[in-house]
């Protein structure tokens, strides 16, 4: 059903995350950001928002259901532990809540790969930064291996230090279990592991996610070819992510990508903030085309 | 030690050998040690009065991997091996957040871990805040190391050593994770430290070098009290402090190890023996490796692939440390290997094959 008024969005936690967000959904016709929500009042997140002309509150989740008429889209950038809470007292609003922190609670979703799901499920999780960096081309190159599957696979994401905010260093544990969890669901490969690593580097070095996995018999211009596919597909919302290695050796499939941020007040290097971002704001985007208002939903349902 | 003459070892300040044999020691055969190689090593370690065996992948807890290498045996199997070996040693395990988690480290301490240390990038220390608060319920000695220090200035060290402590840890310190230390930037960086906290205060070096006694020394001489050292300096590529000639050193120094001079001889022994094809040598490429700044870690994985690609380890080397890179990104050689190639190969076809001059 085609809108004509922007959905009501706000934004839970102020940090690198939240902030990022908020400049994306300024930028975008279909959400309108009303509320940008902290834990507490006269933090530096809180002051930028408001710089940005949003409307700010302190208080976390108590100032989001406190309002008379509920946020249509509420996207999460806290942490993993509180995310469950959040849920809790939104899910009875009707409201669509966008989960940026790794806690495994709503459906998974990588915009490329399974994008048509956030439109059956009130809670989405958008996994983690390297989830969304790296499920785009293990999903392409597992197809092409059907009908078997590769032996094993591994995720090494890099981040630059100054890109990674506390939340994040906070629930690196989590960050693991949950891109894991992703890779296997996405690839049908049960044996994987995800690595990551803050790099001190300066000037910052460019958000990195690194893939290996495990396939006899792989030729090399064919999985050139899809990782190629599946990356075009990941510019489409994020124009900054690039293949930078692709190679098979030894019965091993290596591919290196990096997103940098284009067009944006972040840094280049805070890839890892982009696409995670963009892929919460083309959600909304998507569910703002297809839905109404919260409160009128239920006919639909 | 037993063997030097001294009546007044009570007198003398004591520094706490930690002996990363079994776990440093696995990059330089690609995680490969089995539970023979580690019961006999530690056995004789423990014997000798060694006072912490560490054990364990390369990279610690949780680390096996195609990025640094595929362990073979499994964490469990490793602790349980080197446990039973320890009956008067206490043993080690090391856990870099983002390769190891909370899980590996509860595992670790079930299977009877004494010194349990969570190791930070030097900038990077509130990455163990959780982990180390974690193991504050457990018993354990938490430790909390700042690796690839070379990075940091020396009071931002400090800093980053307090944060550790106030995370929970009952000893901090650096590692020279690339071998990049002189005896001064040592003396410096050690002197903050100790200045910045009241918990003991580690050392851990890499012989790139060829410095890792003399940085050792330095670190003792400026109030380190838990000094990293490994038998024949069995570790990454050029190797670490030679566990059977610091001790030594350090007894002459006046410091008391606790350790007996002829049953650490015959560790050493054992250990180049059992351990290791040979005894680790100082390479072109870990010289390199330590005057770039990169993870003497690197060394296999680089000349592995240089030699696949036709380029010169030694400029692999200098970009990875251009690129500031550290220990775990290892997937970046692959990009720089191949950039290389194509750099090299245009030069070739501009200059007439005069060939990659570093500059």
């Amino acid at each position: 059903m085609p809108r004509s008024e922007p959905l009501r969005v706000a934004v839970l936690g102020a940090g690198l995350i939240g902030i990022d967000l908020v400049t994306k959904i300024q930028r975008s016709p279909a959400l309108s950001c009303e509320l940008v929500v902290g834990r507490t009042e006269e933090t530096r997140g809180l002051r930028h928002a408001a710089a940005l002309g949003c409307a700010t509150a302190a208080g976390g989740v108590d100032a989001l259901v406190a309002g008379r008429e509920p946020f249509d889209v509420v996207f999460d950038a806290t942490n993993a532990t509180a995310h469950a809470e959040h849920w809790a007292r939104l899910e009875p609003l009707g409201t669509l809540l966008v989960d940026l922190t790794p806690s495994r609670v709503g459906h998974m979703v990588v915009p490329t790969v399974n994008g048509a799901d956030a439109l059956l499920h009130r809670n989405v999780n958008l996994v983690s930064c390297g989830g969304q960096a790296s499920v785009p081309v293990l999903h392409a190159l597992a197809r092409l291996c059907r009908p078997r599957y590769p032996e094993y696979v591994e995720v090494v994401t890099t981040a630059a230090s100054v890109s990674v905010g506390r939340a994040t260093r906070l629930n690196l544990d989590e960050y693991i279990a949950t891109t894991e969890t992703a890779v296997r669901t996405f690839t049908g490969v049960a044996d994987v592991k995800a690595i990551v690593n803050l790099s001190p580097a300066r000037p910052p070095a460019p958000f990195r996610v690194a893939m290996s996995l495990v396939v006899p018999g792989a030729d090399e211009d064919t999985v050139a070819a899809h990782v190629e596919a599946a990356a075009a597909e990941v510019r489409r919302h994020t124009p900054g992510y690039r293949v930078t290695a692709c190679t098979v050796t030894d019965e091993r499939i290596f591919v290196a990508v990096e997103v940098t941020a284009a067009g944006d007040r972040i840094p280049r290097y805070a890839g890892n903030l982009d696409i995670i971002n963009a892929a919460a704001v083309l959600i909304a985007e998507r569910y703002a085309a297809r839905r109404p208002r919260a409160g009128a939903t239920e006919e639909l349902s | 030690m037993s063997r030097t003459v001294d009546e007044h070892a009570e007198d003398r300040p004591r520094i706490v050998i930690h002996d990363p044999t079994l776990r440093d020691g696995h990059h330089a055969v690609r995680h490969r040690l089995d539970a023979e190689q580690l019961r006999g090593y530690a056995a004789a370690a423990d014997a000798a009065g060694v006072p912490v065996v560490e054990v364990g992948h390369g990279n610690g807890l949780g680390a096996s991997s195609l990025q640094v290498g595929r362990a073979r045996l499994r964490d469990d199997e490793m602790l349980a091996v080197v446990r039973e070996a320890l009956p008067n040693s206490r043993m080690g395990v090391f856990m870099l957040p983002g390769w190891g988690t909370g899980d590996d480290l509860r595992r670790a301490v079930r299977h009877g871990a004494d010194v349990v240390r969570v190791a930070a990038h030097c900038t990077e220390a509130d990455v163990a805040e959780r982990h180390l608060d974690l193991l504050g319920e457990t018993g354990v000695e938490a430790q909390g190391v700042l690796l690839m220090s070379h990075m940091a200035e020396p009071g931002r060290l400090a800093e980053q050593c307090a944060a550790l402590v106030s995370y929970g840890a009952r000893a901090v310190g650096i590692f020279d994770s690339s071998g990049h230390y002189l005896p001064t930037d040592v003396t410096e960086r050690i002197t903050a430290i100790t200045a910045a906290v009241d918990v003991p205060v580690i050392f851990h070096a890499h012989n790139n070098l060829g410095m890792a006694v003399a940085n050792s020394v330095a670190a003792a001489t400026a109030g380190a009290t838990i000094v990293d050292a490994c038998a024949r300096g069995f570790g990454a590529g050029a190797g670490n402090t030679q566990l059977e000639v610091v001790v030594p050193v350090l007894e002459r120094m006046g410091f008391d190890t606790g350790i007996d001079l002829y049953a650490l001889l015959d560790a050493g022994d054992l250990a180049e023996r059992t351990l290791m094809p040979a005894p680790p040598t100082i390479s072109s490429e870990s010289i390199v490796s330590g005057l770039a700044g990169v993870f003497s870690g690197f060394k296999n994985r680089v000349l592995d692939a240089s030699r696949r690609a036709g380029v010169d380890p030694r400029d692999v080397f200098f970009e990875l440390g251009r690129r500031q890179v550290v220990a775990g990104q290892e997937d970046l050689i692959v990009d720089v290997v191949t950039e290389l190639r194509s750099d090299t190969t245009l030069r070739a076809r501009d200059d007439g094959g005069r060939g990659a001059a570093r500059s």
